[in-house]
């Protein structure tokens, strides 16, 4: 017998520790990516032969793998990978997704009908396979893993911004921009994306974590960046078969991935928290 | 209010119910006699040794199921087999076989001198797609003096002739038979074929009816294994007795401290190189050439690329031939004299070159190491990975490379040196010259002596840089014995291996798995139909959705075979393989209608599609329609069994999220599925494999017996793939439902419910639950798609023989027709589920029915 269902204040958060946990392991994650464009602890494409397979330890602490490089060093580069493809992938969304919904909600009929269908196209292909498809048959390089991945944050930006705008388009502000002679570019570009901002910033750090993810996933099948560029998932991949006798070479870049897609997932529930309190739920 | 809703879903999940039990049905129970579980790296493209220069194929085929007239022993030597006996005439030229007698191949049929005659001819003809064509076209004639006397007439003499009449590609083939043995291979050999399971294995049975001494083995399983990985988990697993070739090196001090396991090692016929192309500048200056053989370290390679099994090479030779001469120090490790040589050749700041790799681990593994040694001596290395179709295409038939890393297995292979336009692009016409003789020669001494001039002038020309000799390292059982330590050929003789604590035989039957496929239309049609009663839709919304569906396919179907299309990578090529001769490749594609339009083969596939006729395999040479039936079931039943445990999960953890919200209970819930969703699926499941199959051993580590092998063991080879699926989905479904509940939970009728004085429990069960549910369907529909198609990856880590290994192994070898099909069956999976899933809202939602629009 308690309360719990009839709540409907929302409770107030003055702290959120899922927030600053999320913003802080983010944070760790691209400070570590930017450390290591200047430096790692040990060079990460020099071999070390003599040093292979050492365990965690002080001079080495997640352990070397089987060419004696420094795991640490190769995760702190690998975050370089992960970020430069999921960012890119995510812009792709943002860059071509938003105008295409901006121009479906404020044009509205065929358009809207043509840009929805298309966005329904590359829905009903499996994602996982197109871009196994794409990157198997362009080559398997970084930037095809981007593009890869990029043509379905297209439909996902596309919609959202659509479905946010068109209530848009009937409210006092806009009726009486139009009635002010403005066209549906100027209105568009200043009434009704700065009022769908945030919700953009929300999709585009979930759609970054599931970046992350997908590009992990991708270099674990060999599609992803090429060594010597070291990559979380094909560091999974090349040390499985040594599991039994280094687990240190499949716990660490697993861990990492996880932490980071973790915290980006904290922080884009913060900060729908934030910015989009109607659609906030208390925990 | 929806009333129908739980019903709708207790439907589901008795169909789902209703599947698995059908399958008990389908228990065989195993009868127990002696079976050799035999792990191989890589699966035949098509059982024809005569017709296909895979090495797979002769792993399989070559001594169990089909002989030719002479055979290699395990030391390498000749030994008669169909042929009794052989003369020569004095001047080389006419053999004189006399055949065996009372022989009869599996399919019955009496052998004699007209199938030698047959073989021999079909594989010199102009469209024999044989890959050692330019041997056979030595042949003069071949005619058969009585039924069991054969005469073959050579244009030349040819020294090695008895030896090659015992390679794979020289295996006599039935008249009847031949042309199907791609598919269902027909020889003379101890073991009969009898069942491949695409993607998984090959099983053959002892022959009954063989002339030579009975094998001990009843039946051999050749299970196919191609990840290092995969293979050490499923020999320490027991799915397993052995590897011939164990692709995974750095377990063999693990391996070699377990008793129940025997390590062999054999001279194998493999010389591991960097190939150089020695057409193109800056490598076709010797002083360049030998830089980069001065700046490699070999035993840093073999320490981190082979794990230390190798031996050093200096020229392309087998070091356990008695013509070997040691050359591995000709060139020695000396960085700064490979920087002075680069200076001398005016690259005194180095220059950038191309690292081109193959898949096998030792090309990639290896690629990393001379990379960095290059870099050592100022050569700028950027790496490229291909998968072996490109390879193929690229660096072996286009010659558009730097240097690439390679194993070459060939026994005896140093005249491939002495090709026009080979991809090394070697030319030395002293060389050839030394090869035109040796080919002649038939004296042993002379043989040996110029083999050893050849190995000198290849090192002193620095064609390649050779780094390593491997071991043919096989991995068996301790119980396993009989088995060939050395391979002078790329076959596994199974002839004299037994085991002594035999696994059981499976079931024989040849045919295919008699499964209810009409029972699962049948429900599926059932459903269907309904849903569509039970949601009144009106007949334009029904009809506008099955438009937009059409259309959606139509549209796929051009994206897709516009995306083939522009795919590199010549399918005929890549099943020819390394050694194939160019005429033969053209054969081929003749044969398999690639010769066409763009625009005839699009309308050949969709009218094909229309017709339920998908095509034929390019890889296989089966229609791709049974392909893919045949791996739908484990991928089906492996996409359900994780939907249920996904949502058996989700569901109620989601429920009790939002009844618990704000308290202790409902944050760890949400915390635990915050943990979920962030888990990469295949890190999940290497966890699971390590934990479960490699350390505690409760499940294998992979693989699938197939369902004939029972109900139980097929459900608990999908248990842990299911698991490493379902997890990360029951982990959103969890966040969907708890705000979804937490939505309706808001409204006011929920407040009238527990006013008017019924408990909490009642209010979720009879109104929360019901209302949250209808969002939840879409993602239920969104993710039944996911787990079918996006399964790929996890299969890849069992090895599981389901389509996303299907599609993914496809496009590797180009099989694209297989791909094309595959992808649109899985777009047109995905586009009716979203339309069930429309018709399940009106279902559950009356207020959703009679929607005209949208």
């Amino acid at each position: 017998m308690t309360g719990a269902v009839f709540t409907t204040k929302q409770r107030k958060h003055t702290r959120d520790p899922g927030f600053l946990a999320g913003a802080a392991i983010t944070l760790t994650f691209i400070a570590l990516a930017f450390a290591s464009l200047f430096w790692t602890p040990y060079d990460v494409a020099a071999l070390d032969i003599g040093a292979q397979f050492s365990a965690p330890s002080s001079s080495h602490w997640f352990g070397t793998n089987h060419l004696g490089r420094d795991v640490l060093s190769m995760i702190m580069v690998g975050a370089q990978t992960s970020i430069a493809v999921a960012f890119l992938a995510v812009g792709i969304g943002l860059v071509i997704g938003v105008p295409l919904g901006l121009c479906a909600a404020a044009f509205g009929g065929f358009v809207d009908e043509a840009l929805m269908r298309m966005g329904d196209l590359i829905f009903a292909f499996p994602a996982i396979i197109l871009a196994i498809l794409i990157t198997a048959i362009f080559g398997a390089t970084a930037t095809n893993a981007i593009v890869a991945i990029g043509v379905f944050n297209i439909p996902v930006f596309a919609r959202l911004t659509r479905g946010a705008a068109m209530p848009l388009w009937t409210a006092g502000y806009v009726l009486a921009a139009r009635t002010a002679g403005k066209n549906h570019f100027a209105i568009s570009v200043e009434h009704i994306f700065p009022n769908l901002a945030h919700l953009l910033i929300v999709q585009a750090t979930i759609q970054f974590s599931l970046a992350i993810l997908a590009e992990a996933g991708l270099a674990y099948v060999g599609l992803g960046a090429q060594p010597p560029t070291p990559s979380w998932g094909r560091m999974l991949a090349e040390s499985q078969t040594m599991v039994s006798f280094a687990p240190w070479l499949v716990l660490f870049p697993g861990l990492a991935i996880f932490a980071f897609v973790l915290g980006l997932n904290w922080l884009g529930d913060g900060l729908r928290h934030r910015l989009d309190p109607r659609r906030e739920r208390g925990l | 209010m929806a009333r129908r809703l739980p019903t709708l879903f207790a439907c589901c999940m008795s169909a789902a119910g209703i599947f698995i039990a059908g399958l008990t049905l389908l228990v065989t129970p195993a009868n127990a006699a002696g079976a050799l579980n035999v792990g191989v790296q890589l699966e035949p493209p098509n059982l024809d040794p005569t017709s296909g220069a895979a090495a797979a194929i002769d792993e399989i085929v070559y001594a169990n199921i089909f002989e030719g007239l002479t055979r290699i022993t395990e030391d390498g030597a000749v030994a008669p087999a169909l042929a009794t006996d052989w003369t020569i005439s004095a001047d080389g030229r006419i053999y004189e076989f006399r055949l065996r007698r009372d022989i009869h191949f599996h399919d019955g049929a009496a052998f004699d001198a007209d199938d030698v005659v047959f073989t021999f001819d079909r594989a010199r003809s102009p469209t024999s797609t044989n890959a050692q064509r330019p041997i056979f076209e030595q042949i003069e004639m071949v005619t058969a003096v009585d039924p069991f006397t054969v005469r073959i007439t050579l244009k030349a003499p040819l020294g090695a002739f008895p030896i090659y009449l015992g390679w794979g590609d020289a295996v006599i083939v039935g008249r009847t038979s031949a042309a199907t043995n791609a598919s269902h291979p027909v020889g003379t050999g101890p073991f009969k074929f009898q069942r491949w399971r695409k993607g998984a294995s090959i099983t053959l049975t002892h022959n009954d009816a063989y002339w030579g001494k009975r094998p001990p083995l009843d039946q051999i399983n050749f299970i196919f294994i191609p990840d290092p990985t995969a293979a050490f988990a499923a020999l320490m697993a027991g799915d397993v007795d052995g590897f011939p070739n164990y692709p995974a090196a750095e377990n063999l001090a693990l391996i070699e401290r377990d008793q129940q396991f025997q390590i062999v090692f054999g001279t194998g016929e493999g010389e591991m190189l960097v190939a150089i192309n020695n057409a193109k500048p800056p490598f076709d200056d010797i002083r360049v050439r030998r830089a980069l053989n001065h700046a490699i370290d070999k035993q840093a390679m073999i320490d981190a690329g082979l794990f230390g099994y190798g031996t050093p090479l200096g020229s392309h030779f087998s070091p356990h031939h008695p013509a070997y001469i040691d050359l591995a120090n000709r060139y020695a490790y000396d960085p700064p004299k490979a920087r002075r040589l680069l200076a001398e050749a005016g690259f005194a700041d180095g220059f950038s070159l191309t690292l081109t790799l193959p898949p096998p681990a030792y090309a990639r593994r290896g690629g990393e190491i001379i990379a960095a040694q290059l870099e050592a001596v100022g050569v700028e290395v950027s790496i490229r990975n291909l998968e072996w179709a490109q390879w193929l295409e690229q660096v072996f038939s286009n010659k558009s490379y730097d240097l690439t890393i390679v194993s070459h297995t060939e026994p005896l292979d140093i005249d491939i040196y002495a090709r026009d336009d080979y991809y090394f692009q070697y030319k030395n016409e002293n060389f050839n010259r030394i090869i035109s003789t040796l080919r002649e020669a038939s004296d042993a001494a002379q043989r040996n002596h110029l083999y050893g001039e050849a190995q000198h002038m290849l090192a002193d020309d620095a064609v390649n840089v050779w780094i390593a000799s491997s071991p043919k390292i096989a991995v068996w059982s301790s119980d396993v014995s009989g088995v060939w330590a050395d391979a002078p050929l790329q076959a596994n003789d199974f002839t004299r291996a037994d085991i002594t604590n035999r696994a059981p035989v499976l079931a024989a039957n040849g045919a295919k798995p008699a499964f209810p496929v009409y029972a699962i239309w049948l429900i599926a049609a059932a459903l269907g139909a309904a849903m569509i009663y039970f949601s009144q839709a009106s007949f334009t919304f029904l009809l506008s959705r099955l438009a937009g569906m059409a259309a959606t396919l139509a549209a796929a179907s051009v994206v897709i075979f516009l995306l083939i299309e522009v795919a590199p990578g010549d399918p005929a090529a890549f099943m020819m393989g390394l050694n194939a001769d160019p005429a033969s490749i053209a054969a081929l594609k003749a044969e398999l209608g690639l010769d066409k339009p763009a625009l005839a083969r699009y309308f050949i596939w969709i009218g094909g599609l229309a017709s339920g006729d998908f095509g034929v395999s390019y890889t296989y040479r089966v229609p791709v329609a049974d392909l893919i039936a045949e791996r739908f079931w484990v991928s089906l039943p492996l996409a359900l069994l994780a939907f249920l445990i996904s949502t058996v999960i989700g569901i109620p953890a989601g429920v009790m999220a939002a009844a618990q919200r704000g308290r202790a209970r409902g944050r760890a819930i949400i915390t635990a599925a915050q943990a979920g969703v962030a888990v990469p699926n295949f890190w999940l499941a290497i966890l699971l494999v390590l934990i479960f199959a490699v350390g505690i051993r409760w499940f294998s580590a992979g693989g699938f017996p197939g369902w004939e092998a029972g109900l139980l063991p097929g459900l608990k080879a999908l248990f842990l793939p299911a698991i490493a699926l379902a997890l990360p989905q029951a982990a959103i479904l969890t966040q969907i439902m708890r705000t979804s509940m937490l939505d309706v939970m808001d409204n006011d009728y929920i407040r009238t419910a527990r006013a008017k004085g019924l408990s909490q429990a009642q209010v979720l069960r009879r109104h929360a639950l019901r209302n949250a549910l209808i969002p939840v369907l879409t993602i239920l529909g969104l993710q039944f798609g996911f787990l079918l198609a996006g399964s790929i990856i996890v299969e890849n880590v069992f090895y599981l023989p389901g389509l996303g290994r299907l599609v993914f192994q496809s496009i590797v070898q180009r099989d694209l027709i297989v791909v094309k099909s595959i992808v649109i069956v899985l777009v047109f999976i995905v586009i009716l589920t979203a339309f069930f899933i429309d018709l399940a809202y009106g279902v559950v939602d009356p207020r959703l029915r009679r929607r005209g629009a949208s």
